[in-house]
């Protein structure tokens, strides 16, 4: 022991083992990001409860109310995109599992095209809603369905720029561990976004539209 | 669970996926939207009923998702994903219902009133 501890020089020495023998790097990792994405899922959950309480005739303070602007036709087009985008990424995942770099990203080209579709016809929409001036503004009941259709379209819009930056990450590293579980991470998010969007769709889009 | 081997393509929650099952999440989920947009805009039933057709709808098309996209089951890679869901449903479900439920309350007893009614 006092012999071997003679042959260690500390200014050098390493402390921890970078290398992992049977722990599993990437299940560690998309776990912690799970974690990440029900907390995120809190955050929906306060912004449901807000425009629940927020839904009722007069928090519209006798303005516009969703049934009056709410276009059901319209946001399924944007439905269907979303879910569109989260099969092809899927499909793009399941190329990365044949290591079929191509495939994957046509995968995420095609997730990234529909994505940008989906906040083109969101953003579309809230200028049509701005220029017939109902905005955030507008009323208490107005401002909690702008503000949790926005919240989602925000995590789009920074779902979109992760998309870009794996494209390029798989095209310059490759499937590095890192790579890979990050690939991971982003289908869970992904696909998060397309269910929370399943309750946004149907009881805010077309709740208000019927009431 | 144990990976003797280095490549990351390899890993269980990158071989788990399959073509079948996206394509399972996406026909489901998109069917079941088609329907209750259709419902909601043709009017065809009354509110409440509508109401709850469409929940259930927005229920069955999550449950597939979740299970179709997240690969949430019971398996030995996946299950403390599953446990972590199941235990966050009830403060998700709380943190809505108990919001609601006490501003509905408020609005009864301060007779703020002209349409109590969605």
């Amino acid at each position: 022991m006092s012999s071997h501890a003679s042959n260690v020089d500390p200014k050098t020495a390493e402390l921890w083992d970078k290398s992992h023998y049977q722990h599993d790097v990437i299940s560690t990792r998309t776990f912690g990001y799970f974690m990440y994405l029900l907390s995120d899922g809190m955050l929906f959950a306060t912004l449901f409860a807000a425009y629940g309480v927020l839904s009722y005739q007069h928090s519209y303070f006798g303005g516009p109310t969703p049934a009056e602007f709410v276009k059901p036709w319209y946001t399924f087009a944007q439905t269907m995109a979303l879910f569109f985008s989260v099969l092809t990424y899927g499909l793009g995942m399941n190329a990365l599992k044949h290591k079929n770099k191509s495939g994957l990203i046509n995968g995420l080209i095609a997730a990234f095209v529909l994505g940008v579709l989906f906040l083109a016809l969101d953003i579309h929409d809230m200028m049509h809603l701005a220029s017939l001036g109902i905005t955030v503004a507008t009323s208490g009941g107005v401002s909690a369905f702008i503000v949790l259709t926005q919240v989602h379209a925000a995590h789009i819009f920074f779902g979109l720029i992760w998309i870009l930056v794996m494209m390029a990450q798989v095209l310059s590293k490759g499937f590095t561990t890192d790579v890979v579980g990050r690939l991971l991470t982003l289908r869970m998010f992904w696909h998060l976004q397309a269910i929370i969007w399943v309750f946004v769709y149907v009881f805010v889009y077309l709740w208000g539209y019927m009431s | 669970m144990s990976h003797g081997h280095d490549d990351p393509t390899l890993h269980p929650e990158v071989q788990m996926s399959t073509s079948r099952g996206y394509f399972s999440g996406f026909a489901i989920s998109s069917i079941l939207m088609l329907i209750a947009t259709f419902l909601v805009t043709s009017r065809a039933v009354p509110p409440f009923g509508l109401l709850m057709v469409i929940a259930v709808c927005a229920g069955i098309a999550v449950i597939a998702q979740i299970y179709f996209l997240l690969h949430i089951d019971i398996s030995e890679h996946n299950i403390w994903n599953t446990v972590a869901l199941v235990l966050f449903m009830p403060l998700f479900l709380i943190t809505i219902g108990l919001t609601w439920w006490m501003f509905s309350q408020l609005y009864l007893h301060t007779m703020i009133m002209p349409g109590m009614t969605h």
